[in-house]
């Protein structure tokens, strides 16, 4: 009798019951949206900041900054390029998202034609983008090119393509002032005897001292500087979890933790960690975050994660006081048909029983198309910012969950205060 | 000359016939009860004379003019106009006091006047709870301001629907003086009942049934016998 | 005199059902009030997001370098002219440099001459072990040097003017000693208060106060290069040094196109997210508003139709609730735009540490928005009982 009870009000109260409903979807397809995004939005972002450029930079261990700040010289002490592709394979590969080997070096720069017989240049020989299968059959699609979002190109990059790179190189911004040289133009490289021309395929605008240098592909660097195989550095930019004091502690010094810290900080991206596994694949290399790049990285995205948590718990609050709100309401408005059972001997017990059965069973119609309308959002979310899809969490069904059944139950405490204080006689006299 | 006058009226609903060719002449001064079992029409008819409703076929012609064709809007204002209405469960808005109850029925008919909602509740009693909410009046108290305001217009037909239907003996007692005072006034009153003693204080008395009139009763003769009787 | 009674009788109705059915208006008004201050607190914090995250991009260092176009270092005069071409406001952080070469134990470095406090402001992301104060080194000076926190090591140099000469082989250690504490010369022992990490250039610095420089080689305020970091956007940057260097024609102002190119995007996108979600919260919310008005308007059927067969036009009856409507809309929304404005101050506090502007204008929008929501919500249910017949007051229910 109970069940059928329910039953009629559920079909008779069919427009009743729908708002309700409507109401509850609308709610929680907004928490389950927000939730969804707010868990997913620091990885979103991360990545995004990831235009900044790369965080990571790894030297010989013997490569000084200062003699590069004099430009007193090249190093002499250089990596492997056989290490480079290494890096993919520690603990944290997945969360290494680009990176590019440099080779640096100085050469001759004549321009044939012209009285301008030889000045000397800085060169980088760079992978511009580079293709690679990795031995896991992982696809690996990387570069230079892909590092430094911000440059303004006149002309065209170069290919990435060694052979198609062989006769080109790019010229900075000063540097081609400088030397008035122009997209199309021919110059001329050499070093130690060995002379090479080339076409200048695009003049790049850095706005910092790379506009100072002359681009080309690695291994033509590398065969005007004879030096094959061998790299200066590596520029990588990596996901990272924000810095907390477990990993300045390890920035200082790894083995200063106990084991468990240990163990703690090696498996989380922390940059600290990140770096420290680089040492452990490239020989001789010392990798070192880029503070600029990876500390306000974490300042943005701690602000980021803060403001879509705080957005996320007041709207929430709102639909939720909206949702309970509506429950009040209508509970309210059935009185009379309530009391019509008070007179027909239900006890308060049963009717608000009655009336909570009602209400979850709609609260929990709603709650599942919500769920998943909300997910719509979160991708509509994820597309329209991001241009990516949005993991869906699952603990946010928990979280969803609880909140509705807290808002259900706190919506219902006034109407049943309401129902218990109702005299069926004043209710039936038409009042 | 009959105030109103319903020729030929049927009104059916689907393949039921709430209202089966019914002709009724009421005049001026008339107290008329309309009485039946439940199911014989009787809310049917009160909703065509109180002009919310209209016949599907036949006419009603109120103080001379036909209203059986009229629009709802058209419908409104002379209800506004021609007819008082009381009912059963009072219908008062429970966040008004008694007075502006009634200044109510002023304001949508044409101009409030709270010195002549005042007059009418007295006319009925019940000056000194005028500034009185309804939850604070007892049951004959409320019917007693719904009949000041189905009065404050001086319409020419007084409608009840179950008049004393929520109440108990003395304030029907009270109601009915009530009704008899402004029958002797001159107000035409048709009340629809299921009380045999109210149907029987009337001046004439029809009976429905299956929407028709079976009986049509004058008790001119027994009229102030049975309010003596009543009273008694 | 007649239509005044009628105004009064029109208010005492609305004002008596608003006040008399008090704790139904409570979740009305409360109903309306959340969802002015959802309104109106999203809006404040989506125009504000731009100046407050534009402040935390800030942390990636100096977005505009100015350097001397000529020979000269810029004065202290300059320096203030750039000052107040820029605005002070949009200030964040305005290091000048002056960098000299010093050589400690005969190898030579770079002193910069600098605002230590203004450098904190420009690269917040700067690890010091020690103290942010005079004298700093790089890490990478301290390596080559063996340096420690505390440590005293002294440079010498050549004074501002004098003729800087590469020791010469063939003179005697002695010779060379005398010559350096020469009147051209300086010498002077300073203290490591502070190790610099930045994982970039400034590693093989020594950084000290710009007086200290100038002290030490007797010369008047002189930048080389001054680092600014600047609320604006590239194209904002953009004009300001071309306003800059038309104004200021001995100055080179460069905008770091790493930094305004990269922040313009991030920036944009985290704009879109939160107008997205600001949208998406809107509707949710306003649709909310709707329902709980539209279940509060529907329990009053009944009285709609009373009215009816007392003879009420539609017409009246629209008014009264029309009437009902603006007022619950104009209490709740003036009550949600105070909550709002509260609401976001609390998240610009909690999240950016900051206060926040307030629109004014959202004060009328949120009002009127809230109002035309009740007026709306209100009148459309009730419109479905304006076509039944008055009639379902008698018997029935």
């Amino acid at each position: 009798m109970f069940s059928r009870m329910i039953l009629k009000t559920l079909i008779k109260q069919k427009s009743k019951m729908l708002m309700i409903a409507f109401t509850i979807i609308l709610g929680v397809s907004l928490s389950t949206a927000m939730l969804n995004v707010m868990l997913g939005v620091g990885d979103k972002v991360n990545r995004e900041l990831k235009i900044y450029g790369a965080n990571i930079n790894v030297k010989h261990k013997d490569a000084a900054i200062i003699s590069e700040l004099y430009g007193l010289g090249v190093n002499d002490k250089f990596l492997y390029e056989d290490d480079i592709l290494k890096l993919k394979t520690i603990f944290w590969g997945f969360n290494i998202l680009d990176f590019a080997p440099i080779l640096e070096g100085r050469v001759i720069l004549s321009i044939p034609g012209t009285n301008n017989t030889g000045s000397e240049v800085f060169i980088n020989g760079t992978w511009i983008t580079k293709h690679a299968v990795l031995s896991t059959g992982e696809d690996l699609n990387t570069g230079l090119k892909n590092l430094r979002t911000w440059w303004d190109i006149q002309g065209e990059w170069l290919d990435g393509n060694d052979e198609n790179d062989k006769n080109f190189v790019m010229a900075g911004k000063s540097l081609a002032e400088k030397f008035n040289i122009h997209v199309g133009d021919a110059i001329r490289l050499s070093k130690n005897g060995v002379i090479k021309n080339f076409v200048i395929k695009g003049i790049f605008n850095d706005g910092g001292n790379a506009d100072e240098i002359i681009l080309t592909d690695l291994t033509v660097a590398q065969e005007l500087l004879n030096l094959s195989g061998k790299i200066s550095s590596i520029e990588i930019s990596a996901l990272t979890t924000p810095d907390n004091d477990l990993a300045r502690k390890a920035a200082q010094n790894p083995s200063s933790l106990s084991p468990d810290e240990y163990e703690t900080w090696y498996c989380t991206a922390y940059v600290s960690a990140i770096c420290h596994q680089i040492q452990e694949v490239i020989r001789d290399g010392v990798a070192r975050a880029v503070r600029q790049v990876a500390e306000s990285e974490g300042t943005i995205l701690n602000k980021t994660t803060l403001l879509m948590i705080l957005i996320t718990i007041l709207s929430s609050i709102g639909s939720a006081l909206a949702i309970s709100n509506l429950i009040t309401a209508s509970v309210i408005e059935r009185s009379q048909e309530l009391g019509l059972l008070k007179a027909l001997g239900a006890f308060n017990y049963q009717i608000i029983f009655l009336v909570l059965s009602e209400i979850i069973l709609t609260g929990l119609f709603g709650g599942v198309i919500g769920y998943f309308l909300g997910i719509g959002f979160a991708q509509i979310i994820g597309q329209t910012i991001f241009s990516a899809y949005i993991e869906i969490s699952h603990i946010v069904i928990l979280i969803t969950g609880a909140i509705l059944f807290l808002v259900i139950i706190t919506g219902s405490i006034p109407a049943i205060r309401y129902l218990m204080a109702l005299k069926p006689t004043e209710v039936l006299h038409g009042k | 000359m009959p105030i109103l006058e319903l020729k030929n009226v049927s009104k059916i609903y689907g393949s039921l016939k709430a209202l089966n060719d019914i002709n009724l002449s009421v005049n001026a001064g008339d107290w008329l009860s309309i009485m039946g079992p439940s199911g014989s029409g009787k809310t049917t008819m009160i909703n065509i004379i109180g002009c919310m409703d209209t016949p599907s076929t036949g006419n009603v012609i109120l103080d001379g003019v036909d209203i059986s064709k009229e629009s709802q809007s058209n419908l409104t204002r002379i209800r506004r106009d021609k007819i008082g209405l009381i009912f059963q469960q009072f219908h008062l808005i429970n966040y008004l006091t008694a007075v502006e109850n009634v200044m109510l029925a002023q304001y949508y008919h044409s101009m409030p006047d709270e010195q002549e909602a005042l007059e009418a509740l007295e006319k009925v009693g019940l000056k000194e709870r005028a500034y009185h909410l309804p939850s604070q009046l007892s049951g004959g108290e409320q019917q007693r301001v719904c009949i000041a305001r189905a009065l404050i217009n001086s319409p020419q037909i007084l409608l009840g629907d179950e008049p004393t239907g929520n109440l108990d003996e003395e304030n029907e007692k009270v109601v009915v003086d009530i009704f008899r005072r402004l029958h002797s006034e001159g107000v035409t009153i048709i009340i629809v009942t299921h009380d045999p003693e109210v149907g029987d204080v009337a001046q004439r008395k029809i009976i429905l049934e299956h929407g028709r009139v079976i009986q049509d009763i004058d008790q001119r003769a027994t009229f102030g016998e049975a309010l003596k009787l009543k009273g008694a | 005199m007649a239509n005044n009674n009628k105004r009064k009788m029109y208010l005492r109705l609305i004002t008596r059902s608003l006040i008399r059915r008090a704790s139904r208006l409570i979740t009305a008004v409360l109903a309306i009030a959340i969802g002015a201050t959802i309104l109106s607190g999203l809006v404040t914090i989506y125009y504000d997001i731009p100046e407050q995250l534009g402040r935390e991009f800030r942390s990636y260092g100096a977005n505009l370098i100015i350097m001397p176009s000529g020979e000269n270092g810029i004065n202290e005069n300059d320096i203030n002219r750039v000052k107040n071409l820029i605005g002070r406001e949009k200030i964040v952080g305005f290091a000048p440099y002056r960098y000299q070469t010093i050589k400690i134990n005969e190898q030579p470095f770079l002193l910069a001459g600098t605002d230590l406090e203004q450098v904190k402001n420009n690269s917040p992301f700067w690890y010091i072990e020690g103290d942010w104060q005079n004298v700093m080194i790089g890490r990478e000076v301290a390596e080559v040097l063996n340096l420690n926190l505390g440590d005293d090591f002294k440079i010498q140099g050549v004074k501002f003017g004098g003729q800087a000469e590469a020791s010469n082989q063939n003179y005697s250690a002695e010779e060379n000693k005398t010559r350096d504490f020469g009147s051209q010369y300086f010498s002077e022992k300073l203290n490591v208060k502070g190790i610099i990490t930045t994982g970039g250039a400034e590693e093989g610095f020594i950084f000290a106060d710009m007086k200290i420089l100038n002290d030490l080689i007797e010369d008047n305020f002189k930048a080389d290069v001054i680092e600014c970091s600047i609320i604006a956007n590239a194209s904002e940057l953009e004009n300001l040094t071309q306003q800059i260097s038309k104004a200021m024609p001995n100055l080179e102002p460069r905008a770091v196109r790493r930094l305004t190119q990269s922040q313009d995007i991030v920036l944009g996108k985290l704009e879109a997210l939160v107008l997205l979600v600001t949208v998406i919260v809107l509707i949710i919310t306003m649709i909310s508003v709707y329902t709980t008005m539209t279940a509060m308007v529907a329990e009053r059927k009944k009285e709609i139709a009373l009215k009816k067969a007392l003879g009420a036009e539609n017409r009246l009856v629209m008014s009264e609730l029309l009437g009902e409507g603006i007022l619950l809309g104009f209490v709740g929304g003036a009550l949600g735009v105070f909550l709002g404005y509260e609401f976001a101050l609390r998240v610009s506090l909690n999240v950016f540490g900051r206060g926040i502007n307030f629109q004014w204008a959202l004060i009328p929008v949120t009002i009127i928005v809230f109002i035309a929501i009740t007026v709306i919500a209100s009148i459309m249910p009730v419109r479905k009982v304006m076509e039944i017949h008055p009639a379902i007051i008698l018997k029935g229910e």
